[in-house]
Formats: C-alpha cells, structure tokens, sequence
C-alpha cells in the first residue's frame, strides 16, 4: 500500500511524479495556464466594461435605500450610553467622540468650505451644461445644537453633570428628497421593546423632557438632496441633538428617535434602523 | 433430523412426514391405500388440505435486515455523515451565538434544518428505491416459477412447484431441480448433484435402494434445491419448504447479506473519494481561517459551508434514478437484469459465444428447399411467412405435395384453428412437423386430404430402413407413398416425375440427383426424399403386416426432395452485424453438425461473405490442408473432437488467427474451455446458455445470459441476465442500452460535479479576499437538490451518439466510469467557467447598487458587523446593516441564476462527449428539454414568489442580470464545441487524451 503510494507520488521507473512525466506536467500545465490567463483575461475584460459602464456619480439603483438609516453620536457598543456622572473615564470616551465628530461642523470650517443656502427648500443644483459639475454643499454650523454644541475645549457635552447630549445623525442617500417639500424633523420617545399602555408613560416620566437642537429637531429641508462623495465634496450632514434634561439615575431607558417625514415609512419590521433609531441610556450616580 | 425421514423400501410407509415411530405397526389398509398413491398419486382434495396445513413448498425468506435498520443505513453513508457533521456544526454555532445573546441570527439554525431535512430526504428516495428494486427481483421469482412434475390423480400434471405437498408422486428428469424431499421409488439412470448439499461434485446415482441410515448418505432420496443431472426418476415427496434438509441448513445460515455489484462498489469508491476531498477542502480553508484570524467557531462554519459546496448531495439520487431506468428500458425489452452491474458489464462485452439452437436459430425444423422438375425451389422460412412462395403450378408439386401430406403421422393437437399454423402445437417429431406445417400452409387444410385418402396400412420410420411408407385408398386405386433418406428412397425408385411426365430414371437423371443432394445437404439442410406409386385397389389389404409393405414398395416413381432446417431468426443477422460493427466477436458454439453449425453462422453471417475456411482455402488452392496459411482462412469451423485434441495453448493460437470461429459438436465442458481461453486473450465474455450443464461456463463468463424460454433454472440462477424471449438479437440490445447507459450515466455525473467549483469558489474567495458572501448555503442546496436534479436525470434519456455501435468495446480496466479527465474538465474548466460567470454577475450586481467591485474585497468584517449601520459605499451613501443583507441576498440570487445558466449550457453540452451539439440535434432529447424548461421555471419561482427573501433568502432580481452570465454560457458551449472539434479531428492525440472523457 505504501510502496503503491511511493510509486504514485514519484516513479523512478517512468519518471512519473503524481502519474505523469515532466513533459505531462509542463504541457498541462501551460494549457492551463493559457485556458485561465484567457479566463482571467475575460474577467478583467467584463470588469473594466463593467466599470466603465457604472456612472461614476450616481448609482444605477437604489432601491435597497429607499428608507435612509439612522444612527447615534457617540456611537457607543451596542447602542447603550452608559456612564456613570462622577466618574469621568466612564463617558470621556464619549465626549472625545463627539468633539471628534462635531470638528468639521465648527463654524470657521463651515464658513470656509459651505455656502449659505436658503432655509426651507431643497439645495437643487442641477448640472446645466457641465455634468457632473461640482456642487455646493449648505453650512450646518455647530452653533446650531445650542448646549450640544460643546464649543468650549473642556465643554462634556452633559455627561459630567447627567445631562447628556446624543446626537443623531440621517444616511446619506443620493438624490434624496426627503419629506416631499415639507419640513422634516425628528422625534425622539421612550419606548421599552414590546412595552405597553401604562409602561409607556412611566418610562416617559423617568424619561423626562427631552430638548432637540435644532429646535423642534428639525432638518432643514436645505441640506438634500445629497449629490454624492465625488460632485458634493464638502456636504457636511445635518444633525440632531437629543439633550436629556432630567433623566432619572440608575435607570435603563429605551429612547426610540424616528426620522418625522411625509411619505416615508419608517416602520420596517426587520430592519431597526431605517428612519428610526433605539438606544439604551443610562444614567448613573453614587 | 434422521428420524423424520423415511428411508424407503424396507418396509415404512411413504406416509407424510412427521410419520409415526416404529416400523412394525402398520395397518394393511393403509399400505394398500399407499400403494394406490403410488401409481396414482394424491387427491386433488387431499394435497389442498396438506398444503394449507404445511405451507407453501417454499423457503421462507432468512428474516431479512429489519427494515428501520436498511433506513438506517441510507442516513449513515459517506455524504450523509459528512452532512450530519455539517448539521451538527451549524446548531453548535446557533447555540453557541444564542448563548452569547445574539438574538438576530438563527440562519445557522434553519441551516441545520435543512441538512437535516436534506439527509432524510434523500435518505427516504434511497430507501424507496431499495424498496422498490427488491420488489423486482420478487416480482421476476414469480414470473419464472419452478415447475414440477406430478401425478395426481392419475393425471401427469405441471404445477408450481410450491404447490406440492408431502406424499405427492413426482417424476424428475435430466436438467431439472428436485421440487422437494424425494425418496426415489423408481429411477433410470438418475444422477444429481448434491454439491450445494454437501460440496461433492461428482455426480451419484440415485436408485430405489436404502443403501445408509443416514439420510444424507442413502441412495434413495433426492434433496430439494439440487439438481438431477440426467436420466429420470420418480418419487414420493417426504418433506416440504423449510422442513426439507435444505431449508433447516437455510434457516441455520441466517441473514446472507447480498453482495454489492461492482458499479455499485465504484460508485461508493467514488463518493468516498468526493467526500474525502470535501474533508480535505473543508479542513485546508478551516486552517486557512484560523491563520488569518477568524475565530474557532466562524472557521467551523466555513468548513460546514465548504462541505456542503463541495458535496454533491444530489448525485447518488441521480445515479439510482439512471440505473434503474435502464433496467426498466432492458426489462421493456425482453432483458430482465438481476443486478444492474450485469447493464453495464455487457456494455463492455467484446465476445459473445452464443448457443445456435433457438437463440440464434428459431428452434423450429422449417422447409426450406424442395427439388422437383430438375430444379431447386425455395420455401418460406420466416417466421410470420412473409416470404416468397414458389411456383406451384407443376403437376409434380401436386404429387410431391400429396405425398408430403399423407406420409405422415404428425397431427395439430385439436382445438387451434384460430391459431397461425406455425405457432400450432404438434404431435409428432421435428420434421414430420415442419412437414405437416409446409403442407397445411402451401396446400391447405392436411386433415381434410387426409380424409379423402384414408390409410389402409403403414410402416413407421426405422433406422434400418430409414424410410417410412403408407398405402391410402384413393378410389379406384391404391396410393403408396414413401418417404426417406435420398438415397434409400432412390434405391427403390424407377422413374422420376417432371411436369407431370413420368420418366425413366437414367444416369442423367441419377447425376442430377445428386447434384442437388449434395448441394442441399451441403447448406446444413435435412433432406428427405419422396416417392409414389399407384397400385390396383385390394393390393394391399387393410391389416397387412406392416413388414410386408417394403416387398410392394418397388418401381416406385420419384416425386422430389424437400430440405428442412432450423432457421436463424429473422432479426439474428442483423443483431450480428451489429456487434461485428461494434468490436464484438460472435462466436458459435454448438453441439450440432458442423456443416449445419456452418450453414447457420454463415446465414446469420457470423461468418462472413466472402470467407473461407481452411478447408475451402485448400480446395480452391489445391494445396494439402495442412500447407494452408491459417492466415488466410477467416472463419475456421472446430468440432469437439478436434478441441479435445488441443492445447490451451493451440486454441488460444486459433481464436487469434481467425477471427470468425463456429464449435460444432461441442460439449458444454468444452464450452467452459472456450470461454475460458478467450478470457485469457483479454475478452470481455459474454455466454449465453440454457442447460443445467451450462452452468459452469455461466458462470465463468463476465456475463452469462440464461434463456427465459429454454433455460433451466439452474441456468437462471447462475447467469446475470435472463433473455425472456431467448433471442440473440436481445443481447445486443442488452449491449447497446449498457453502452448507453455508461455513457450517459458519465455525462450524469459530470454535469452533477460541474457546479460544485461554482459553488466552492465564493467560499474560497469569501474567505481569502473577504468580500461579501457571494452564494449561501441554502441556495447551495436548492441547486443541488432542486434545480439540477431534473435535468442530471434527463442526461439518461440521452439518445446514443449515433457512432456508439461502431465504437470498440470499452476497456472495465483503463476506461473508468469517472476518470481523471472527466473530473479535470468539470472542475478545472467548465467550473471554473461557471464561478468567473457568477463572480462576474456578482460584482455587476454589486457595482450597480452601489458597491464597486474593488471595495468590495476585504469589505466583509465591516460588512457583516450587525452594528454597523451606516457602511458607506463607493458613492458616499450609507447603508444600514438591514439594507446590506438584502443586498447579500441579492448577491446570492444573482449567481444562483449564473451557474442555472451555465447548467443550461452544461446540460446540453454533457448531451455528446464526442460529437457535435448540432449532429446530436439539440431537442432530440424531449425530457432534456423539459428538464431545461423545468429548471429555469423553478429559478423564477425561487426569485419572483413574494416571502422567498426571508424564507429562503432568494431575492427578485433584475432582469438584466439574467443575461450577464449568457455569454458564459456561450463560451462553455463554444469551448466545448472546439473540445469536440479537436477530440473528433486528432483521435489520440494530446487534447484527445487530455480531454476526452
């Protein structure tokens, strides 16, 4: 059985390795070399004529986007902002995140990069005779968040005093329209997964009032439609602040923000984060 | 045991057994009751009220494999093991996310469902199929029953031979196999083989005497299930089914497993090999994984996803499906199989000996030639008489016609009118028949001319005479007619009929005469002669002493010859030049004359126009036989008496020098030589046989082929496939669908393999350059088990390549049913193909929703990350991880539809391994079609039925990415073509060794 193995792997006899000769191996080996340089060739081929097919700018479908997802600053593990008020390297982390996140929206930068635009109506800026011409992207000043803004170096965006901001933040969504020209904004609630009637208002009391900057949460209708990474260089993303004013320590707190516009459904059953956004917060103290 | 048995003529009553102890208290009533039975066997009533106490005379079957145990089985293969690791894996991996608290994924869950499910299922068909194959063995015990010989009654009757009972008189002859426990009460010459009893070969005798008070070692008592080897004998069935020695020795040896036939063994040699490979791949990339810095339990998962890829769960499906087809397509046609090796050995057969008598002759004595008027006539030999008649005006027909009927004593059984005259039984022997049966269809009804001359006084055939004579009344006259050997008939003649004339019979005449005996005589033929003669009325009175009449029978006037033979079946001929074109040597042999063995071969055309025998060599040379180039001479004719004298050396040397051989008067142990020394030339054998002394050779042949008709069980017990209509021409269906079915069951299995690469490769590139998962395992398994399960099948529906009965017999050593170049060009090409067509239609699908292809590798770890929610694309737009997993659903969709579209170009290329799509004609194959249409029917349903992205994750797709495999599709059918091309133009040539499968 061996000495048949032995014989198989190398035959002196024949001169055959793995049953065939050099000469054997060479010649299938350069056929398939030739038979998968053709193929890859061919690969090669049908990506660049697939590549130069694809518009640079906008992509050929987006229906899987036809909801844009939501998400939270900071962006902690598993949407849980969990801290505890007196020690400080337990949100510091946060607080670096936010001021990391919140750097391009400084008001110098925005008045450098952005035009101002007209409040109330979409940016269109349609490609006249040049395609695919650079757009203008709108100011967003960080000014806009108010307390949230943590404009001051040393500024804890609330953390160190239990009053924590969170930020939330839309997908960008090429061409999209949100709202169909009527303002847009977003809520913020308490909601407990699967919670019912009377829970829903004791979690809000716990809750407590909750302040949005902008005021009332809303997006100016200035900052859509998004052009893209390539034309739209400096499109700077609108942004919500939830301030959490009176959240009752030591308590977990399911805050659920949706996304508040005309002809958008943002109650898929399956996916949690198109148009809305739950996170857990937890406040605690000594 | 010894007690129950009734050892015979010292005095103990042939009473059923058990039969009382003790030998001196026996009533005389019941003796004279016995010895009634013994002449005139049971009451009918009697035997009935036995059978219903003691059974059927039967075995029971050994209690077979219980059946949740063959179930079992069927869940336990190689593939089925592998699946049940791979199961196994995927709840680990459930169970092991559930307990670390990730509630979203219970994929791994449905995953292991569906292996399951996979593994029952498939297991389920297995078991049916098993079921189903069993019940046609069963079913084919019952359509060729022992029968047995019995008195009852007085009547000699044929019954089943489970239907005996104990006490049954039964006579069993040469050939037979003994129906039951027999204490023998008379016998000639009876010999049986107890070798399956007792391992004794030589025959013994069997006689009435006790000779031992053993049972086994008596003379007097035939065993059930042996066989009687010659001469006849009569018995007292003593015991019945299980109680026979037989049955309790059955009954001992318990649960005999049956033996796997070979392509069964290469199929599993097969699947081990598949499945060891799927180890070997799926251990590789587990390796692979964990260098690269997947966890333990994601690197587990890719080996369970690698296995699944990699095994083709639908294969063994495909191959039962095929297999049995084919025996039902052999069954259809007259072959029954007893095992499905037996299809594929005769595809590979290259040398039939094939017996003469009713296999490749009609096994009827049939008038063939007359001569009469100086002239030879031809009558119809076929076997619907559609043939040619010849001129019957003469008046010397009239009377070689009248003397054909009236001197002759064969007569049709009564009451067949309605039946064609040649399938009419007869009493009487084979040419009196064939005699009566010309008669009644060339002149009509023989019994009405019978009438008209009734017979005053005959004198029946003998070999001393070697004629037969009988004088009719005929009105005024007598009319004595004679029939005979030629020259014995000559002898006694004086003048010779023509037109009508009677002339003195001259050398002339007498030269003619012989002229045409010897040319009649000389193609194989039986001739007889007849004569007639008018006699005054009273010459010869009613009641003469028939050793008288041969002094009357002088002067007699000499009417003609007529010439009978068996002839070859109409279809024979053309059956041989079948197997000649296809590489097979047909070879007779045969216990007849050689001159008639020859004339037959030649007829039948085993030997060829145009060749000559050593003999016939000589003759036309001139030269002394023995300074004849045995080169020179084609066909060789061998009697057994010259075999006898030969080496096996010397016979070897003869079946190489002539390529068309007849045995005549061979002996069925010479039989064996033959086969024998065609095997050691390298011949695959097949043998067809009927006697029980065929046995041997049977079973020494690859195949041994039994007739359905003719045969003895014995016969059908040792050979591999039984011919119902014993018709050679049968075989070399069996042939051409074994030929068929090997190629087509090749093209089954590797069009099954083909989609294994593109369904491997996404996992490979999966994890080596971590783009998105490109294929699931689901739809892993809907491919292998839903799609392309139809269209594999439909591969064995597959017309011959119209060149398959030209092609030399296959090589069982060299020619493997899946070789290397098979395995090569499935995977390594027309695979790999495939996976650049789904990679290719991937990254379209991609690159359109927004995912360029070069972001996508190395894109997986923030791809699957489920808190990833705003994964940017290569346009700036941000997906949540929701919206990527339909979009990895879409993915998975859009290469299930490139390797469905590939498989259509696989399917109809896997049609030829040879010849060009266009010459087989691409919707010859009917269910192929279906199959096709089948196939990309069930694709839309998968895609198109709202609910199947969360079911099954199939997504609809678009319609453009349908067509982006096509010119994928084009180019497996373009390459394949040029395959073909150069495998057609350049036979063993490199591209023809390499890519020929």
């Amino acid at each position: 059985m061996l000495a048949e193995w032995r014989a198989f792997v190398w035959d002196p006899r024949s001169r055959q390795f793995l049953g065939r000769t050099g000469t054997s191996w060479g010649l299938i080996l350069l056929f398939y070399l030739v038979f998968y340089g053709f193929l890859a060739g061919l690969f090669a081929l049908t990506m660049w004529v697939l590549l130069q097919s694809v518009d640079p700018h906008v992509p050929k479908y987006q229906d899987r986007l036809a909801t844009p997802g939501m998400m939270i600053r900071p962006r902690a593990e598993g949407l849980d902002v969990t801290f505890n008020v007196t020690q400080s390297q337990t949100w510091r982390h946060y607080v670096h995140a936010l001021h990391q996140f919140l750097e391009p929206y400084n008001d110098s930068v925005q008045a450098a990069r952005n035009a101002a635009c007209a409040p109330g109506r979409y940016n269109e800026q349609p490609d006249d005779a040049v395609a695919n011409y650079p757009k203008r992207a709108c100011r967003f000043n960080r000014s806009l968040l108010g307390p949230c803004a943590g404009l001051a170096p040393a500024d804890h965006y609330g953390y160190g005093t239990g009053r924590p901001c969170v930020l939330l933040k839309v997908n960008r969504v090429i061409n999209f329209f949100p709202g169909r020209n009527k303002s847009i904004n977003v809520v913020c609630a308490a909601k407990r997964p699967r919670a019912k009637g009377d829970l829903r208002e004791e979690d809000a009391a716990l809750l407590g009032p909750l302040q949005l900057f902008p005021p009332n949460g809303s997006i100016d209708l200035m900052y859509f439609p998004y052009y893209g990474k390539r034309v739209h260089v400096n499109y700077t993303q609108p942004v919500v602040a939830v301030l959490f004013a009176n959240a009752t320590a030591n308590v977990e707190h399911h805050v659920e923000c949706r996304l508040n516009a005309d002809g958008l459904r943002a109650d898929d059953e399956r996916d949690k984060f198109a148009g809305r956004v739950a996170f857990r917060l937890r406040i605690n103290r000594e | 045991m010894e007690e129950s048995y009734e050892l015979g003529p010292r005095g103990k009553a042939p009473a059923p057994a058990p039969a009382p102890k003790g030998r001196g208290r026996r009533k005389q009533e019941k003796l004279e009751d016995m010895k009634k039975e013994m002449d005139v066997g049971l009451v009918e009533a009697v035997a009935a009220e036995r059978l219903l106490r003691d059974g059927p005379n039967e075995l029971r079957p050994p209690r077979g494999t219980p059946e949740c145990v063959k179930f079992g089985r069927q869940l336990a293969g190689g593939l089925q093991c592998l699946m049940w690791v791979a199961a196994a894996i995927c709840l680990i991996a459930y169970g092991v996310q559930e307990g670390e608290g990730d509630r979203g994924s219970s994929d791994n869950l449905y995953l292991a469902i569906a292996l399951i499910a996979v593994v029952v299922v498939t297991g389920c068909f297995g078991y049916y199929q098993e079921f189903k194959s069993t019940n046609i063995i069963a079913s084919f015990k019952n359509l060729v029953p022992q029968q047995a010989t019995v008195i009852r009654e007085g009547d000699k009757l044929q019954i089943n031979a489970n239907e005996l009972v104990v006490g049954d008189l039964v006579e069993i002859k040469g050939g037979d196999r003994v129906p039951a426990d027999i204490r023998i009460i008379s016998a000639q010459g009876c010999k049986v083989d107890n070798s399956s009893l007792t391992g004794e070969s030589e025959p013994q005798t069997r006689s009435p005497e006790c000779t031992h008070d053993s049972p086994l070692e008596t003379r007097n008592i035939a065993f059930f299930s042996t066989m009687c080897l010659e001469g006849t004998a009569m018995g007292l069935v003593i015991n019945t089914g299980d109680r026979t020695i037989i049955g309790r020795i059955a009954s001992l040896a318990s649960g005999v497993e049956n033996e796997k036939t070979p392509i069964a063994i290469e199929i599993e040699h097969f699947v081990d090999i598949i499945a060891g490979l799927a180890i070997f791949f799926g251990a590789t990339f587990f390796v692979v994984a964990m260098v690269i810095g997947y966890p333990f339990l994601r690197a587990m998962v890719f080996f369970m996803a690698i296995v699944v890829a990699y095994v083709p769960e639908g294969l063994l499906a495909t191959v039962t499906v095929c297999l049995s087809l084919t025996a039902k397509r052999l069954a259809r046609k007259n072959c029954v199989v007893k095992n499905l090796e037996a299809v594929e050995t005769l595809g590979s057969t290259s040398v039939i000996c094939s017996d003469k008598t009713g296999t490749l002759t009609q096994n009827r004595m049939t008038v063939a030639h007359l001569w009469f008027d100086n002239q030879i006539h031809t009558a119809d030999t076929t076997e619907d008489q559609s043939g040619q008649s010849f001129d019957q005006s003469s008046e010397t027909w009239t009377m070689l016609s009248r003397v054909v009927t009236l001197c002759n004593r064969a007569q049709f059984k009564p009451g067949q009118d309605n039946i064609p005259v040649a399938k009419r039984e007869v009493i009487g022997d084979a040419s009196e028949t064939a005699l009566l049966k010309f008669a009644e269809v060339t002149v009509g009804t023989v019994a009405e001319a019978r009438g008209r001359f009734p017979k005053v006084a005959e004198l029946p055939f003998n070999s001393t005479n070697k004629f037969q004579l009988s004088v009719h009344e005929a009105g005024e006259r007598q009319l004595l007619v004679l029939k005979g050997a030629p020259e014995r008939v000559l002898e006694r003649c004086s003048t010779v009929l023509l037109k009508g004339q009677e002339l003195a019979l001259d050398t002339q005449w007498r030269e003619a005469f012989e002229g045409a005996y010897a040319e009649l005589g000389g193609r194989g033929e039986r001739v007889l002669g007849f004569c007639a003669r008018w006699l005054p009325a009273g010459t010869v009175a009613a009641g003469t002493d028939p050793e008288a009449l041969p002094e009357v029978a002088v002067g007699l006037c000499f009417a003609g010859l007529v010439s009978m033979i068996d002839p070859p079946r109409a279809t024979v001929p053309q059956a041989v030049l079948k197997c000649r074109t296809a590489g097979i040597r047909v070879i007779m042999v045969t216990g007849d004359h050689p001159i008639t063995a020859k004339a037959i071969a030649a007829a039948v055309g085993i030997i060829s126009e145009g060749s000559e025998t050593p003999e016939e060599v000589a003759a036309r040379l001139r030269l002394p036989l023995e300074r004849v180039d045995p080169r020179q001479a084609r066909a060789r004719v061998v009697t057994g008496a010259e075999l006898a004298a030969m080496t096996p050396g010397a016979l070897e040397g003869l079946l190489r020098a002539h390529p068309e051989m007849v045995f005549a008067r061979t002996s069925p142990q010479q039989k064996l030589v033959i086969v024998e020394s065609c095997q050691r030339l390298g011949a695959i054998v097949a043998v067809t046989g009927d006697g029980v002394n065929d046995s041997p050779a049977l079973k020494k042949a690859d195949i041994g082929v039994a007739m359905g008709i003719a045969g003895s069980d014995a016969a059908k017990n040792a050979a591999d496939m039984i011919l119902l209509d014993d018709n050679f021409a049968s075989i070399v269906t069996g042939v051409e669908q074994g030929r068929l079915i090997f190629d087509n069951l090749k093209k089954s299995i590797a069009y099954t393999l083909t989609k294994n690469i593109p369904e491997l490769t996404p996992y490979l590139i999966y994890i080596t350059a971590s783009v998105p998962l490109p294929l699931g395992c689901i739809t892993i398994l809907f491919i292998e088990l839903c799609t392309d399960i139809f269209p594999s099948v439909s591969l064995a529906y597959e017309r011959a390549e119209s060149d398959i009965m030209h092609l030399k017999p296959r090589n069982p050593r060299r020619d493997r049913l899946v070789n290397e170049p098979l395995a090569a060009y499935s995977y390594f090409q027309i695979g790999a193909i495939q996976s650049f067509a789904g990679f290719t239609d991937y990254f379209v699908a991609m690159a359109q929703e927004g995912w360029w292809p070069l972001l996508c590798l190395g894109l997986r770890p923030r791809w699957e990350d489920t808190h990833e929610q705003e994964l940017q694309d290569s346009y700036g737009q941000q997906w949540t991880f929701e919206q990527r997993r339909y979009q990895q659903y879409t993915c998975y969709t859009v290469f299930f539809i490139s390797i469905e579209m590939c498989q259509i170009a696989d399917v109809l290329i896997r049609k030829t391994r040879r010849l060009s799509l266009l010459q087989q004609g691409l919707f010859r194959n009917r269910i192929l079609v279906i199959a096709i249409v089948f196939q990309v029917s069930i694709g839309c349903f998968l895609c198109y039925c709202p609910g199947m992205p969360n079911v099954f994750n199939f997504m609809p797709i678009r319609f453009q990415w349908w067509f982006v495999p096509m010119p994928f599709g084009l180019l497996i059918l373009v390459y394949d073509e040029i395959r073909k091309l150069g495998v057609r133009r350049h036979p063993g040539s490199w591209w023809d060794r390499e890519l020929y499968y």
